[in-house]
């Protein structure tokens, strides 16, 4: 029979050699004591003993590693966030800092890091005043700009930072092949967005190296804030020799780049470890008073941040989350505020075949949005303030501040209203149920906690069913600019003080305008607010641009941020800014007493 | 000789004698199952579990007639809150924003300035925690004031807490707290600036207990009272009550724990029972056939085995295209499934082996046995005690795996409550509300727990040799 099992086996069948899981079972499970027994009194004082041997046993075994970490890690690691002796200063990051390519650079992280180890012609100094950076002096009129740059000025290997630099600098921050993200910052240049969009070559840039020492810049028309720009990153100098060296690996590594900022990179393990050391070249070296700035910890949790500066690992503790606030309260340290700048807000898909391509949709999400409500009970935290308009609050305006020039057109919650514009909508869209809207967030605690507040908010008072789609920082990025998103928490911060740069973020052409929304309208205003030296007539444009991007929904403002910190009183010095460099430890020093 | 002559009758027959029993059971006979029942009953331990595993299932599956709260409602009235006794609010006007105080800046010197400590700081309606109104006369110098707010009195050493106001215009003297504000008591202290917009000389405090409010618009949309109509202002009404607290968006922690137990639940018990059943199949068929067959298959096993579960998880997450915000438990059932039948295919796979060998079934084969006959009469039934105890032991780990994927943000989509992602939620707030925390931590460990014991219950009850050592 063929079928019969016996048959089948070779000889020496394989049970009796191997292992048997099975048998193995039962016989630990014959040591098994019925549990129905009392204790009896014996066996009460050995339970008692053990009890006692193990918690003295565990308590050596703790105070001996602890011992044994102290032997091992007393040579390599600072026990102090502070370092009287060798001026060092021991910080954390929250992330790892995505790109320092001055050219491509778009992240906070990255700008302050780069901010730490770059100079540009002028920079912002400790009042956040504009001061000289490599540039000693500078002349800027109607058709441009000279720039006089200082002698002393020295790469980290020894040369001097030269006029050609910086041209090298932009032309490559335009060129179409590098593909920056602020390319447009550079349209004021004469030529210069032409370049961009590969009309023109890049020499043909209206920027000139006249000598060594001599800048030559020719404008496309009247800037007004030029002085502005060129403390901003994005035109930061670039060697050309080094960075053609590098064969497309320019700051890729510690390695990879020129410093010509108070500090350099001497450290660089990637998602571990930055280490700044004080520049020896640097032409001010006798103005900076820190040896080094190390961010040994490169993490955002806030919890973990939180306890390291408790521990006295670290000296700061930057963006204070709400469920920390009780906590520093109870330790009773002093906890400061300011704004960063920056605004955030719903970037809305504008293309068609998404639902927030329809006007009615997106007036009927404007209605219903309540950014007191996000701020105070969602958000929690004290820097925070609800957001009315694409311009924060501190920007100037003509006299005063803008806001206060042009009011932002408020918008009362109406459910009523809004469910009428849905209905609308999805008559419109020929559907009867929105389909779920994608809604793309960081993967941060914060944003989550926003993203449900509005998940839960949405369905309630509309019935729209949103899907969270959670990615970490960088992948958030590539998928706004993607487009893959029907709504995107987004925020923005300012690259100069001025309107400009938040009001041309939605002209059409603007490569940061990921929701690509275009309005004739509002780019003709871009256009005047850019082209005008009149600053009555550029408020005016700007304060029309803020009723367009009301009225046609472009964006619904959610909150203006502000972070609460908490720093070792020990450390004076330290400038927190809206724009630039945050927070800035170039001219940070230590106090002894 | 033909027999069909031969006749028979009734007299050649006779009666044989009823036979004498020569053995009779005293007692009822026992069988295999009601044995292991027997012995189950007594470990107390197991027995516990088995309770609790029971209280498990109604609590998931009855629990949400008889609590009927929306797991994804969010209350932000009260957000946080540890467990506890109901709130009580009073019913108010709805909320007005308020125009502040303004009054003419008062000139002085940087001198008097650095002396100064602003006066007359005060409550300009009774505070609630819709709103917190503060007043104080102009310091004469003064570029501007910053508020301060703390939980705890600033004395001694001057902590003041949180900055929650900055104020640039110099005549302005008041300020308006709407800042998650709780029914509690709160210090607020407020600083003249300077003209660098650094606190200049001394600071004044007010104390200021704020009371729970609401106004009847609100309690009428938030569903807490029937009509608007049927409350007055000056009455109380009762909030909704959580008696486990709520999490950070002000959602009802027991009826989160309650959805969140069935997906823990629901992946647990299927996910083990399904890859059993392909374990049992496998195993019994690479032992039964035996040779090269064996060989081959439980070759398989083994690198199935070396497979990342992770990593295959994420792949299923993308094959079948979970998209963004959508559940990973089907991929995350898919992945368990096809990766972790290795385990009770091998135990199996021994069973049958060793059973194939036994005396009895060389005598059902003697007598005629067909293979069918053979697994499911004698390999299927003896097999059993290791399965279930398998099964037993794979629901605790499933839920482990389910808790912690979600714990990393790649099991369930907000707002779908689970243990693990409700445990990371709760991380945040450890050390200021930790019940957020501990609840769902309880709940995992609990249930973990139980169905441990209970499977080393039934390995004992189940295991034959261990009958008649009690």
């Amino acid at each position: 029979m063929a079928q019969n099992p016996t048959t089948g086996i070779p000889e020496g069948s394989p049970s009796g050699t191997r292992g048997d899981p099975a048998r193995a079972l039962a016989a630990d499970s014959t040591t098994t004591v019925p549990a129905r027994d009392p204790l009896s009194r014996v066996a009460i004082r050995q339970i008692a003993l053990l009890a006692i041997a193990s918690t003295v046993g565990f308590v050596l075994l703790m105070a001996g590693l602890s011992w044994a970490t102290n032997l091992t890690s007393s040579s390599t690691a600072t026990l102090d966030a502070i370092d009287v002796e060798t001026g060092t200063v021991t910080l954390s990051l929250t992330q790892e800092p995505p790109q320092l390519d001055s050219t491509r650079l778009t992240d906070s992280v990255s700008g302050r890091i780069l901010g730490h180890v770059m100079e540009g012609l002028l920079r912002y100094d400790v009042n956040n005043q504009l001061a000289p950076g490599v540039a000693e002096r500078w002349d800027i009129r109607a058709d441009g700009a000279t720039f006089w740059l200082r002698e002393e000025a020295r790469w980290s290997d020894g040369e001097p930072v030269t006029a050609h630099d910086f041209v090298f600098a932009w032309q490559t921050a335009l060129d179409p092949a590098t593909a920056s993200q602020y390319a447009f910052i550079f349209y004021v240049l004469k030529n210069g967005e032409a370049i961009n969009t590969g009309e023109l070559p890049r020499e043909s840039l209206g920027v000139t190296a006249v000598s060594d020492r001599v800048l030559e810049v020719e404008f496309e028309q009247p800037v007004a804030y030029f002085d502005k720009l060129v403390a901003f990153q994005t035109y930061y100098p670039i060697r050309e020799d080094f960075y053609l060296s590098r064969e497309g690996r320019y700051a890729a590594d510690a390695d990879d780049m020129l410093y010509n900022g108070p500090f350099e990179i001497t450290v660089w393990v990637h998602g571990a470890h930055v280490r700044l050391e004080k520049n020896p070249d640097y032409w001010d070296r006798d103005g900076i008073s820190l040896n080094v700035i190390d961010f040994p910890y490169i993490t955002a949790d806030g919890n973990a941040v939180l306890n390291l500066y408790r521990d006295g690992q670290i000296a700061e503790v930057n963006g204070l989350g709400a469920e920390s606030l009780d906590q520093v309260l109870a330790e009773r340290w002093p906890v400061g505020r300011y704004s960063d700048g920056s605004v955030w807000f719903f970037q809305l898909n504008h293309r068609s075949d998404h639902p927030t391509g329809n006007y009615n949709l997106r007036k009927a999400l404007q209605l219903v949005n309540d950014p007191g409500e996000l701020v105070y009970k969602v958000i929690k935290i004290p820097s925070n303030t609800p957001g009315e308009s694409i311009f924060p609050t501190w920007l100037k305006g003509e006299k005063g501040l803008f806001r206060q020039e042009y009011p932002a057109p408020t918008v009362t919650p109406n459910v009523t209203l809004a469910r009428e514009h849905l209905e609308q909508a999805k008559r419109e869209l020929g559907v009867d149920e929105i389909p779920p809207l994608v809604l793309l967030a960081d993967d941060t605690p914060g944003a989550s906690k926003q993203a449900e507040y509005y998940q839960n908010s949405l369905m309630q008072k509309l019935g729209l069913e949103i899907r969270i789609d959670k990615q970490i920082f960088k992948q958030r990025l590539a998928k706004v600019e993607a487009g893959e998103f029907d709504v995107a928490l987004y925020g923005w911060g300012p690259a100069f003080d001025d309107p400009l740069t938040f009001a041309d973020l939605f002209a059409s052409w603007n490569p940061n305008n990921h929701g690509e929304y275009a309005n004739a309208e509002l780019d003709a205003q871009v256009r005047i607010a850019q082209q005008s030296t009149d600053q009555a007539t550029r408020m005016a444009a700007f304060g029309r641009i803020q009723e367009i991007l009301f009225e046609d929904v472009a964006i619904i403002p959610n909150y203006e941020r502000g972070q609460m910190y908490i720093q070792d009183p020990r450390i004076r010095g330290v400038a927190r800014r809206a724009v630039g460099a945050d927070p800035d430890y170039t001219r940070a020093y230590i106090v002894t007493d | 000789m033909s027999t069909a002559a031969f006749k028979f009758g009734p007299g050649d027959f006779e009666q044989v004698a009823t036979e004498r029993r020569t053995q009779t059971l005293s007692r009822p006979s026992v069988s295999y199952w009601q044995d292991a029942w027997r012995r189950l009953k007594d470990n107390r331990r197991a027995l516990i579990s088995l309770w609790i595993v029971i209280a498990l299932a109604l609590f998931t599956l009855a629990g949400p007639l008889l609590w009927r709260v929306d797991p994804a409602a969010q209350d932000l009235d009260q957000v946080s809150q540890p467990p506890g006794l109901p709130q009580v609010a009073v019913i108010v006007e709805p909320y007005v924003p308020w125009a502040g105080i303004m009054a003419t800046p008062v000139p002085g010197t940087a001198e008097t300035l650095a002396a100064a400590t602003p006066e007359g700081l005060r409550l300009v309606e009774p505070a609630t925690t819709q709103a917190v109104r503060l007043a104080w006369d102009p310091v004469p110098g003064a570029s501007g004031y910053r508020l301060y707010r703390n939980i705890f009195d600033p004395e001694p050493d001057g902590a003041v807490g949180l900055p929650v106001a900055e104020i640039l215009d110099p005549g302005q003297v008041s300020f308006e707290d709407r800042l998650d504000l709780e029914p509690a008591r709160y210090w607020y202290s407020v600083f003249a600036r300077d003209e660098f917009g650094a606190e200049a000389g001394d600071y004044a405090t007010v104390t200021v207990d704020a009371t729970r409010v609401v106004s009847a618009a609100e309690a009428e949309t938030l569903g807490w009272i029937g009509a608007a109509a049927a409350v007055a202002l000056g009455d109380e009404i009762v909030l909704p009550y959580h008696p486990l607290g709520t999490d950070y968006l002000g959602r009802d922690m027991l009826s989160r724990l309650m959805y969140g137990a069935r997906v823990s639940l629901f992946i647990g018990v299927v996910a083990p029972l399904l890859f059993v059943v392909v374990g049992i199949v496998y195993g019994s068929a690479a032992g039964f056939i035996g040779g090269r067959v064996d060989q081959l298959l439980m070759r398989f096993a083994d690198f199935v085995v070396a497979l990342p579960f992770l990593l295959f998880m994420i792949l299923f997450k993308i094959a079948f295209g979970i998209g963004p915000g959508e559940s990973g438990i089907f991929p995350m059932l898919v992945a368990l499934v096809l990766l972790a039948w290795p385990a009770t295919a091998r135990l199996v796979r021994g069973q049958v082996l060793q059973i194939r060998e036994e005396g009895y079934i060389g005598a059902s084969q003697l007598l005629g046995a067909k293979t069918t006959y053979l697994v499911l009469r004698h390999m299927i039934p003896n097999t059993m005690g290791v399965i279930l105890v398998t099964l037993t032991f794979a629901v605790p780990t499933v839920i482990f795996t389910e808790a912690f994927l979600s714990f990393i943000g790649m099991g369930v989509a907000p707002p779908t409550p689970s243990w693990g992602s409700m445990s990371n939620e709760g991380l945040r707030t450890m050390l200021t509300h930790p019940h957020e925390l501990i609840f769902p931590a309880i709940f995992i460990s609990v249930t973990v727990l139980a169905f441990n014991l209970l499977g080393d219950g039934l390995r004992d009850a189940l295991d034959v040799r261990m009958r008649g050592r009690e």
